[in-house]
């Protein structure tokens, strides 16, 4: 996909899909066809980027070295209230600078605090650690999702198969940089300045 | 399988003592030394000959219990891979409750393994990778007489069934001073089993639950195996990656002439990638030379840990010793070092490569590993995903092991010190994997059960 001069099959496979998108646009407001024509034009010059989706292990995408979890999961009576006081008083949200492989995370309550969503930015694949953080952080994160109904607890040999139950793979995900892991972004970071006042210093 | 989370506290575990006289003597017990052997793998075309072949050798399968009895000719331990369960005839409730990745087999796991290139399943010797690799004999002796006699017994089980094949032999053997092909001594370190009788050896650190090398015992998450399926199959029993390892030793030799400005630097830049020097001695114990005395040792050579070098000035963090049991250096990161070890269980083939030569004479030399553990997802794959195929756990990006891993040409290797960390590059493919599968090693009593299994149906 990445390549300059596509392969007539390719070409013919893109010229189908845009095909597909004005058909499908042929019932949208009238600005909304006109800028997907402007958006055809553009994506036409412009190469698309050089890392491809693909998949994180069970479920979830994944980018270079970065991988996506989102899971939207029901919550306990009750548990809305205690899930948010333990956000605010800072449960959970400082854990993972230990874990070192986390770029982000949101807590987002749905539908009348009866579900909430979970989204996440790590690196690599979660599988492989989940037995570390039931060992390292077991009750940083059953503070948090034993507010979900069901939730069977980290050391529930049940635990991946809940979380996959509850787990939706990303439609589309933007990664500005799918080549650096967290680890790699704080030794940049170290880097940086030492850079700049060596540079100061021979200057 | 409990669906709650009760975390039973392991009081009782501490006094467990593992049924030795049930476990295969290869999963517990050192290999002997010095030793002679060879690995040989049958197929199973028929079950009912596969069985009758498995009650003729019952009787030779060495126990824990008996290792090394200097009065028996040898010994001889006994694996199947998924494809050989099959060929048995192990009942299908039975082979589904097997782990996935061992019913994948090893092959189908080099995406995750990072099996790739020269060690991609594609280029491995044959039978290793394909369904013809069903049954795996280790033997064992002390010298070649004794060998053959007991390769005579393996080949009286199966001389006169016509549906066994011999589709793999291959001879292994001690090198020199039991130096690997590299020039180093090796096999110094491995994880304590607790309550598997044997003395712990200074330096293998705290003794790990027996669980996490032998089916039937609680392992380090207190937790017991529940699979595979029927608890006769399954008690004493333990899951094994057979990894065969082409080294080029003369491409290392190579490659240290060309980074080192003199003997003494070779030596040092050799001891930084692999974590010790030739002798045996530990960089974190002997930082700036070597010390014959020390790695000859034992009860000082592995005695160290890595609390006084976590800025890695000593041994390195990419030093392969230092990654595959990193011991207490992760200590401050969100990694259960106890859940990722193994049992390493290594043997050497082909003929040494002459004192000084920098060219390759074309012999096949390397080394064969057993890496031995009742989760092979959580221990083999994982060291070996995580740890030596990757180096972004110890901020390291994507540098590899720079001994076993996939280097090919383009490898790095940070040696840290002051005042700036110096970088080896072009690191060349020391270490090519010439194949590799996974078995399940069963108790004496489940072989039994296995050799039966057709009498009962």
């Amino acid at each position: 996909m990445a390549t300059q001069t596509p392969t007539k099959p390719e070409k013919d496979q893109a010229e189908k899909k845009i095909q597909m998108l004005r058909e499908l646009y042929a019932d949208a407001p009238e600005y909304g066809r006109v800028a997907l024509e402007h958006v055809i034009e553009r994506m036409k010059t412009e190469p698309p980027s050089g890392e491809e989706t693909s998949s994180a292990g069970r479920t979830g995408l994944r980018r270079g070295k970065v991988s996506e979890l989102t899971i939207v999961f029901p919550l306990a009576p009750g548990g809305a209230k205690r899930f948010k006081a333990v956000l605010d008083a800072g449960g959970n949200v400082n854990t993972p600078d230990r874990v070192g492989s986390v770029h982000d995370m949101r807590y987002v309550f749905l539908d009348n605090d009866t579900r909430i969503l979970f989204a996440t930015t790590y690196d690599g694949e979660w599988d492989p650690y989940v037995d570390d953080f039931a060992s390292h952080i077991p009750d940083d994160l059953d503070a948090v999702f034993c507010n979900c109904e069901g939730w069977p607890g980290i050391h529930s040999p049940a635990v991946k198969d809940y979380i996959a139950k509850y787990q939706v793979t990303a439609h589309a995900w933007y990664v500005a940089q799918p080549n650096l892991t967290v680890r790699d972004l704080r030794k940049l970071a170290k880097i940086g300045p030492a850079v700049e006042e060596f540079l100061d210093k021979i200057a | 399988m409990p669906t709650t989370a009760i975390q039973v506290p392991v009081v009782a575990a501490r006094n467990i003592q593992v049924e030795a006289s049930d476990v295969q003597a290869i999963v517990l017990r050192p290999r002997p030394k010095p030793y002679r052997g060879e690995y040989v793998i049958l197929r199973v075309g028929d079950a009912g000959q596969g069985r009758e072949m498995l009650r003729r050798i019952l009787p030779h399968v060495a126990p824990a219990a008996e290792w090394w009895v200097p009065s028996l000719p040898g010994w001889l331990g006994i694996a199947f891979t998924f494809e050989g369960l099959k060929a048995l005839g192990v009942p299908q409730a039975s082979l589904d409750s097997f782990p996935i990745e061992f019913r994948q087999g090893m092959a189908a796991r080099a995406a995750i393994l990072h099996d790739l290139g020269a060690n991609a399943p594609g280029n491995w010797e044959h039978p290793f990778g394909t369904p013809d690799v069903h049954v795996a004999l280790a033997l064992y002796a002390k010298d070649d007489e004794t060998l053959q006699k007991v390769l005579e017994l393996a080949r009286k089980a199966h001389h006169d069934l016509a549906d066994i094949s011999v589709v793999y032999r291959m001879r292994f053997g001690e090198l020199p001073e039991g130096r690997n092909p590299f020039g180093f001594k090796d096999g110094l370190h491995n994880p304590h089993v607790e309550g598997s009788g044997s003395v712990p050896q200074a330096g293998s650190g705290a003794s790990i639950k027996a669980g996490e090398f032998i089916l039937g015992y609680a392992d380090e998450n207190g937790e017991t195996a529940e699979t595979p399926v029927p608890q006769e199959l399954r008690q004493n029993g333990t899951f094994m990656a057979f990894r065969k390892f082409h080294m080029d030793v003369a491409a290392f030799r190579r490659y240290l002439r060309a980074q080192a400005s003199s003997p003494e630097e070779e030596e040092l830049l050799a001891a930084k990638m692999v974590g010790r020097w030739r002798s045996g001695a530990p960089l974190v114990l002997a930082p700036d030379q070597d010390n014959p005395e020390l790695g000859s040792d034992r009860n000082r050579n592995n005695v160290f840990s890595y609390t006084d070098d976590m800025k890695g000035l000593k041994c390195p963090f990419s030093a392969h010793m230092r990654r595959v049991n990193p011991r207490d250096a992760l200590k401050d990161e969100v990694v259960a070092v106890n859940l990722h070890h193994f049992l390493r269980r290594g043997t050497n083939y082909g003929p040494p490569l002459p004192e000084g030569v920098l060219e390759d004479d074309g012999a096949e030399r390397g080394g064969v590993f057993l890496l031995i553990g009742a989760y092979l997802k959580r221990q083999f794959e994982f060291i070996q995903s995580q740890w030596v195929t990757d180096g972004n756990f110890i901020s390291h990006g994507t540098e590899q092991d720079p001994l076993i891993g996939n280097n090919d040409g383009d490898g790095v290797f940070t040696i840290p010190q002051r005042p700036a960390r110096r970088r080896l590059r072009g690191l060349p493919q020391f270490v090519t994997v010439r194949g590799g599968e996974y078995c399940f090693i069963p108790g004496l009593r489940a072989l039994r059960w296995l050799a039966a299994l057709g009498s009962c149906s």
